[in-house]
């Protein structure tokens, strides 16, 4: 299972990377593949490639403001998360985000 | 049904993008302003800073503060319809937090806010046109910004700007008609003016009221209004400290700034937060600053330049009620913030 995502929050100095490190430990417990990116008040960090987002099999946004480079996703079947929800509860996230696909694909 | 309430969720969605875009410029204004003003002399019009070096960090702060209400709405727009909407919405901003058109009309930020979202959704309307292939090429860079920026900007000059001077006219005559009547009332109506707005034509009424007074040599009016701008953002600050559960993280470091600027009469520091929660954050913040000027009426505050908060405390008459009337109109603010704002997990669940 290849998951990528973005985490972006309003302030972009905490709950992004906090967002961002809940996300990758609760992908890593379940031995996903995963690459989680963080757009922060710095801007893009640990980008992600168009072409890991044509691999993925999950594309999680949890984001609370719009991002940059939101065309990369364009015509992809995304699940959209809450950033707070992925700092506080990210098995959930990820829960909802395999159901959701699993509804969704095909 | 289902709709509005998604859409609704989509403007709260642009207006934490404007938020975000604009906050490290309400912080570089903030600072550089309060920095150049420890060094300046209150003087009849105003805080005069003489030092060279301080008066171009003034500049450059102001400068920010220009910007970070069309900032604002620009990304505000942007968030809504992508690259177009940024011109429409920077260049309506602008016209927002200045004055236009021969009745000197200003909105200021609330002004912006509601311009950056209609110049959103304008071009998102536009964008759906369909249009012969060969003008689609000229649609993004020449069609959608002068037709949105245009109309858009010609409606406001003319339709929202000429009714929305006669009802600042209005303010002017009602708070005419109240003084020397009831002070008390007075002070009531100085301050939830005051922190409604923060800087926009609500605010602009009162302050050309008190100066206008001034120049016929009444202070107190002044004196009462002066207390007032540090209190919003001071008020936040402190409640960011008080109340754990109801701020995030990223909130209370934010808020270290606002705090300085309210300490330094810089109102717009607390825009952010009311931008972010404006029915949780406006009512708290008017009732915290009409308390504070309430006080300063009973204490017989009295202050002789158009600049306010504790960096004008050396000049103002009655220091010991100014300072009470600032503290307590803090702390209402703060402690109402904490009551009203729902806590953090709640919010998270909506």
């Amino acid at each position: 299972m290849k998951v990528v995502g973005v985490t972006a929050c309003p302030t972009g100095i905490a709950h992004t990377y906090m967002a961002q490190e809940a996300l990758e430990k609760e992908c890593k417990k379940r031995g996903f593949d995963y690459h989680i990116e963080t757009q922060g008040s710095i801007g893009i960090e640990n980008e992600l490639s168009q072409e890991e987002i044509d691999e993925a099999d999950m594309i999680i946004l949890a984001v609370s403001i719009s991002i940059e480079e939101e065309e990369r996703f364009e015509d992809k079947l995304v699940y959209h998360a809450d950033v707070n929800e992925a700092v506080s509860d990210p098995k959930s996230v990820i829960d909802k985000a395999i159901d959701f696909y699993k509804k969704n694909k095909k | 049904m289902a709709d509005f309430k998604s859409e609704m969720k989509n403007i709260q969605k642009s207006l934490l993008t404007g938020v975000s875009y604009m906050m490290p410029m309400v912080v570089v204004g903030g600072i550089l302003l309060a920095i150049s003003l420890t060094t300046g002399q209150a003087t009849k019009d105003g805080f005069a800073v003489t030092n060279p070096f301080m008066l171009n960090l003034n500049i450059l702060g102001k400068a920010a503060l220009a910007m970070m209400v069309p900032v604002l709405s620009g990304y505000i727009a942007y968030s809504i319809a992508g690259r177009p909407g940024l011109t429409p919405g920077f260049v309506l901003g602008y016209i927002a937090n200045n004055t236009v058109g021969a009745s000197g009309a200003k909105t200021g930020f609330l002004g912006a806010l509601l311009l950056g979202i209609v110049a959103g959704y304008f071009v998102k309307w536009m964008k759906s046109w369909k249009v012969h292939p060969s003008i689609r090429a000229i649609m993004p860079i020449l069609i959608i910004p002068i037709v949105s920026t245009g109309v858009i900007g010609l409606l406001y000059i003319y339709i929202i700007a000429v009714p929305l001077t006669s009802f600042t006219n209005m303010l002017f005559a009602f708070l005419k008609n109240l003084n020397g009547t009831n002070k008390i009332l007075l002070a009531i109506a100085i301050g939830l003016m005051n922190a409604f707005d923060m800087g926009g034509p609500v605010t602009k009424t009162v302050t050309m009221f008190t100066i206008g007074l001034m120049s016929e040599g009444i202070y107190g009016p002044n004196g009462i209004y002066r207390v007032c701008p540090g209190i919003p953002p001071m008020g936040i600050f402190l409640s960011t400290m008080l109340f754990r559960n109801k701020w995030t993280d990223a909130d209370r470091a934010a808020a270290k700034t606002t705090g300085l600027m309210g300490f330094m009469g810089i109102t717009e520091g607390a825009i952010p937060f009311v931008v972010a929660d404006i029915k949780h954050t406006l009512p708290a913040t008017m009732i915290g600053t009409a308390v504070g000027a309430v006080i300063a009426a009973i204490g017989n505050v009295k202050s002789p330049v158009p600049h306010g908060s504790f960096i004008t405390l050396p000049v103002v008459e009655g220091k010991l009620w100014f300072t009470i009337a600032i503290i307590v109109g803090t702390v209402v603010t703060a402690v109402l913030l904490g009551i009203l704002k729902p806590r953090i997990s709640e919010a998270k669940k909506e």
